[in-house]
């Protein structure tokens, strides 16, 4: 054999397990521009508008102080202080249209603000236009990744799990990318104006600048506190809804406990702490608020105070005080902002970590270098030879089973619970690996062989098999374009779920709730021998449902099984004595070995397991039709 | 809300003064950029550059301590409120029954606990200030701009309902693309849990390609309604500001020409631009305060919907009835029928029950027997003169009386995320613990507890220890036994249970429940034929009752079923 590393020995608790938390994880960030990589052209343009956007807004700005006050009202035009050209365009605006200097400015103004508006609103159109897209490409990656790991994978982690990697931690990265928008749109304005702001007034600058800090500080502190806060706010909230979940669902209990008062009392507790946590939260909050909004209205204190002695001194002109006051908004909003999503940006590294390390699970059902490919149409034999199996190491599930079904030979599995059966089954689907034996396919090991061509040749119906939410006729096809609509319907004929079917006010067409809940367990069943049959593959592995179902469809399922049958190789578990007594060979299997092999004549005369369990099922069939 | 009137008034009142530093800040700037500009000696008179800045540190404080105090007394108000509505909404569910359940789920019920509480929240803490805020930032800031310059102002003000259209439009086409972002978006979830819980059969029909192919559109849907939401959000900043800058554009070219004719000061140009952004950013909310305001008047609706029911079953104050239940019992033509259903669910029951006998009663699924047994508790809403205690109509006992004196096990084992001991005492909190293991002992659930390393204390429920479903129905079975009530009705508290185990607890139950009534619903004949009488209910209907050795002679239903669980009665290794 070759060497296969077994997934078995892996330790999918990993696959759960708490990771880095770094906050800024650089290598992450690295391996998230792959997908961005297609759309580079858009975010190089994007980078583009919000230097030009940033660009206007000090424009705009500059146009009010210094071209209109100090230039146009104060007339001073020698000042040293920096107009960006504004002045100098000015004067070019009223020589070109013969305007006067104020609506010139006026015009120019007009301009660099529909410059701003338009330029704005493309950048952000063409930033989120490239992640919105990266992101996209990256769900589908992972989904696409994780819609094809085996079956050793999925046994050992939850659905639920590997869920939340495609939505809420692809979503968090999402919730990122508003956030990332924002920050670019602000921090960027934020340096252009700061580099206008030195050029004015290095002092003043440097005093605004010192405020900075005091509103990071603010913030920092704010959120660390607040972490805490909104922690206990969650959980006053989940405790407060559980109580009441709970109550509603053992509402009866409550009722005939004589409960009512004891719990509304528990419940009013809940309630209060909830509403203390909450009152703590506003407290911190409210302050933080008027803080922040204090501390903007103490920079424009500052302004006017130190620029007065500046103006008076010539340093400074009068615009240029105007000016500052006008930037003040823009220094500290980013701080603020940041504060708002750093958060978010926790969240969404460690969302993304999450996210590498599942698209990086390269577990998978070893496939051959160079597979074998099968004729057209196979005649379905299938040989087990020595086949051992276990799911963990030191529990074997299968041991040394051999046998052989000839083409169109009908096989049943009969044995207690947990004795392998479906592993079996799962096994000749090439579900997993296995360690020990050969299993051969028309003499072909399956190992030689790509998964898919088996699978597409052993058409295997699980006992849990799923119903999809959508019509009964996408149920049947499965996605599968090479069958038709009257395939479709052929096959459900045949297998007698076309009387139920037609039966329904919108026949193939009925919609289906998840899971097929709007169907009776007998129905779903018929429904599972269409979809097979419709995929006509030579050999048919069925796995009947133990559930218990009304004579009248039980037998049409043994109807419509026996037609599903017919022409092909079929291995089934059976639970009814029926379907074994369809059967041409039986094969009992106990703890994974085989027990009995051969025909139900001679495993009755054998007196074995075999006998006993028919002789109980007997029993039990009599009850039934009594 | 009523109850926070004056909290309420006086947030008002702060924002209101606040609103009034707010422009005196504004005022006292212009006044010191004139100051600066030295050509105008500005409108208040002999200020210096000094008084000035004092006089802004000392406006913005005070802007601070009253907007604080506002703010935070609204906020107050919002919490105060959802805490009234929780409370209301636990007081009315916790009296109501089936009809309600039946009208309005739990899981329903839950979301207007957490949602429409929470929007209201929301439209009081913001809705509120930002409605404040609305109204007294225009009052405040075209008032002080009128007396700076009224034709300027004059010129300004028609901006005003145009921002206020535009915003809520835009917050209109917000609203709805953020529901379609959302629905999106659990569509994609939705997508993602089906074919996961399905991708051992898309695995074994090799639909992978496929599916990944289909799961592209549900991606890329999501990913347009979020770009398109963005762009929905970005055309409002986009649009919000360029408003803003037509208004400087004419206080630009309007105001700097009143300046140079001299008719207003520099400072005065300032002190425009300032207020501008005071008048225009709560305009930009009406918008979102609009939807705000009318998703809680709908959330309202929905939480008064609650808070009217009228519970379907209550005390009927006329009741003259003993304190004490014996047990007797007298069916009379009992009938009833669901509310909604078209056929009655029970129908001409008449039984007599002894005080002290046990009856058991079996049927097939729907048959009416939990129906049956709801009545003797009116955990459904017994008609009158139907069933009788001790010859006093059922519906004269007090429910609490009723409740008490007969112990109801349910069909459904159910129990809370609390530890055994307290689910077991469920009735009575102060039980000694001695009690509570004598009833785990009677219902066979010693062993099993002994198991769990926390015994008694093991906390159960759904987020506990996952007990078996024959556990369950024991420690339930414990919690019905150990009120050792005059009357005991078992609903079907069995199934999970194996036959042994059954065995040892029903003789202890015989033990136990000498001389005191009990009533249970069974499927299985070793069960049955325990009881003094046997009723066989058929489509609601009483169709055999007797001992079992005399439903045995008369050779019907029962005596069938009988002799089809006998033959199967042993397990049947062969089904998986």
């Amino acid at each position: 054999m070759t060497n296969k590393v077994t997934s078995n020995s892996r330790d999918h608790s990993l696959f759960d397990a708490e990771l880095s938390g770094a906050v800024l994880n650089m290598h992450l960030l690295g391996r998230l521009v792959r997908w961005l990589k297609p759309y580079r052209f858009m975010l190089v343009l994007s980078t583009v508008l919000v230097l030009i956007a940033s660009y206007a807004a000090v424009v705009m700005e500059v146009l009010i102080s210094r071209v209109l006050v100090d230039y146009i009202i104060v007339g001073e035009t020698e000042s040293p202080m920096p107009d960006m050209g504004m002045i100098e365009l000015t004067i070019w605006v009223e020589r070109q249209t013969g305007l006067s200097s104020l609506n010139s400015a006026g015009l120019l103004f007009f301009i660099v603000m529909v410059l701003f508006a338009l330029a704005g609103h493309w950048h952000r159109l063409t930033l989120t236009s490239a992640i919105v897209k990266g992101l996209r490409d990256l769900r589908q990656d992972l989904f696409a990744h994780m819609e094809t790991r085996p079956s050793s994978f999925y046994d050992k982690v939850p659905v639920g799990r590997v869920m939340t990697r495609v939505t809420n931690d692809i979503e968090a990265l999402f919730e990122m990318l508003r956030g990332v928008g924002s920050l670019i749109g602000e921090f960027v304005p934020f340096f252009v104006a700061l580099a206008v702001m030195f050029s004015t007034s290095v002092k003043l600058t440097l005093l605004l600048l010192a405020l900075v800090p005091v509103v990071g500080v603010a913030t920092y502190f704010f959120r660390r506190s607040s972490r805490e806060v909104f922690r206990r706010v969650r959980n006053s909230v989940s405790s407060l809804n559980q109580s009441l979940q709970e109550n509603l669902s053992g509402i009866q209990v409550v009722q005939l406990s004589g409960r009512e008062d004891k719990n509304l009392g528990e419940y009013t507790a809940l309630n209060k702490e909830n509403r203390r946590q909450e009152y703590r939260s506003i407290n911190l909050a409210t302050f933080y608020g008027a803080f922040n909004d204090s501390l903007t209205a103490i920079g424009l204190g500052l302004i006017i105070w130190f620029g007065a002695g500046e103006v008076v001194q010539d340093e400074m002109t009068l615009g240029g005080v105007i000016l500052f006051t006008r930037f003040m908004g823009m220094l500290f909003t980013p701080v603020v902002t940041l504060g708002e999503q750093l958060n978010v940006l926790f969240r969404a590294m460690a969302s993304g970590e999450r996210i590498f390390q599942a698209l990086d699970w390269d577990e998978q059902i070893h496939e051959p270098a160079s597979p074998v490919t099968l004729p057209p149409r196979i005649r379905g034999k299938i040989e087990f030879r020595r086949v051992s199996f276990d799911y963990e190491v030191g529990n074997p599930i299968l041991q040394d089973v051999s046998f052989v079904v000839k083409p169109g030979e009908k096989l049943a599995i009969v044995g207690p619970t947990g004795s392998g059966k479906s592993t079996l089954i799962k096994l000749l689907g090439r579900f997993y690996d296995f360690p020990d034996g050969m299993l051969f396919l028309d003499d072909v090991d399956i190992n030689h062989l790509h998964s898919r061509d088996v699978r597409s040749r052993v058409g295997v119906v699980l006992q849990d098999f799923h119903i999809f939410s959508g019509t009964i006729l996408d149920n049947i096809l499965l996605g599968d374009p090479t069958i038709t609509r009257d395939m479709a319907i052929a096959a459900a004929k045949t297998v007698n779920a076309h009387g139920f079917i037609s039966s329904l006010r919108d026949g193939y067409d009925t919609l289906l709730q998840e899971r097929g809940t709007n169907l009776s367990q007998g129905e779903r069943q018929l429904l599972a021998f269409a979809r097979v049959l419709a995929a006509d593959p030579e050999v048919l592995v069925l796995d009947e449902a133990t559930a218990s179902i009304d004579t009248e469809t039980e037998l049409l399922i043994q109807d419509g099984l026996e037609k599903l049958m017919a022409d092909r190789t079929a291995i089934l578990i059976a639970h009814r004595l029926q379907t074994i007594q369809q059967a041409d060979k039986i094969l009992v299997l106990q703890s994974g070995e085989v027990l009995e092999y051969g025909s139900q004549t001679e495993l009755l005369e054998l007196k074995g397991l075999y006998h006993t369990l028919h002789e109980l099922q007997f029993q039990d069939l009599k009850t039934v039709s009594g | 809300m009523k109850n926070y009137q004056a909290q309420t008034y006086l947030g008002f009142l702060g924002f209101f003064i606040a609103r009034f530093f707010e422009v005196s800040t504004y005022f006292l700037v212009s006044e010191g950029i004139d100051l600066i500009d030295g050509s105008s000696d500005g409108h208040l008179g002999a200020l210096t550059i000094g008084q000035t800045v004092l006089g802004i540190v000392f406006c913005v404080s005070m802007r601070f301590l009253v907007v604080s105090y506002a703010r935070r007394a609204i906020r107050r108000v919002g919490i105060a409120v959802s805490f009234d509505l929780r409370q209301m909404l636990y007081k009315s569910v916790l009296r109501q029954g089936p009809g309600f359940f039946a009208k309005i789920s739990v899981g329903d019920v839950m979301t207007r606990a957490i949602q429409d509480i929470s929007l209201i929240h929301r439209a009081i803490a913001f809705g509120l200030m930002a409605i404040v805020i609305m109204i007294f930032a225009p009052l405040f800031g075209v008032s002080a701009m009128l007396l700076k310059s009224t034709s300027l102002t004059l010129l300004i003000v028609p901006l005003l309902p145009v921002v206020f259209i535009y915003a809520m439009r835009m917050a209109n086409e917000m609203g709805k693309s953020s529901r379609e972002v959302q629905e999106r978006l659990s569509e994609l979830s939705s997508h993602t849990q089906e074919n996961l819980s399905g991708i051992r059969t898309i695995q074994a029909q090799v639909q992978e390609d496929n599916e990944i192919k289909r799961f592209w559109s549900t991606n890329d849907d999501y990913a347009s309604a979020f770009y398109e939401q963005a762009r929905i959000t970005s055309l409002m900043s986009a649009w919000m500001p360029f408003f803003a800058s037509v208004a400087q554009l004419i206080i630009i070219l309007y105001g700097g020409h009143q300046v140079m004719t001299g008719q207003i000061s520099i400072g005065d140009l300032v002190f425009f631009f300032a207020c501008l952004g005071m008048l225009l950013q709560p305009i930009r909310m009406a918008g979102m305060l609009v939807m705000l305001v009318q998703r809680a008047a709908v959330a309202t609706d929905r939480l008064y919907e609650i808070y009217d029911a009228e519970p379907e079953i209550s005390d009927r104050p006329s009741g003259q009835v003993p304190s004490n239940i014996h047990g007797a019992f007298d069916l009379k033509n009992v009938a009833y029928t669901y509310p909604g259903a078209t056929k009655p669910a029970l129908r001409d029951v008449n039984i007599e029950i002894v005080a002290g006998e046990s009856i058991a009663i079996v049927g097939r699924i729907g048959s009416g027997k939990s129906t049956l047994l709801k009545l003797f508790t009116r955990m459904i809403n017994t008609p009158d003169a139907c069933l009788y205690i001790d010859g006093h109509d059922v519906n004269d006992y007090p429910l609490s009386q009723l409740r008490q004196q007969i112990s109801q096990v349910l069909q459904d084992p159910f129990l809370f995320g609390e530890p055994l001991y307290s689910n077991i005492s469920y009735d009575d909190p102060e039980r000694n613990l001695e009690l509570i293991w004598d009833a785990a002992e009677s219902a066979s659930l010693r062993g099993s507890i002994d198991d769990f390393p926390m015994k008694m204390h093991t906390i159960v429920g759904e987020r506990g220890v996952t007990l078996s479903g024959g556990q369950k129905q024991r420690a339930t079975l414990a919690r019905g036994l150990i009120r050792n009530a005059p009357v005991l009705i078992l609903d079907d508290c069995f199934s999970s249970v194996d036959t042994e185990t059954e065995e040892h607890i029903l003789s202890r139950l015989k033990r136990l429940r000498a001389g005191k009534t009990t009533i249970l619903v069974s499927h299985r004949i070793s069960t049955l034929r325990h009881s003094d009488r046997i009723v066989v209910l058929e489509e609601g209907e009483i169709v055999e009752i007797g001992s079992h050795e005399a439903l045995l002679e008369l050779n019907g239903a029962y005596a069938q079923l009988e002799r089809s669980q006998t033959l199967s009665d042993e397990p049947l290794a062969v089904q998986g």
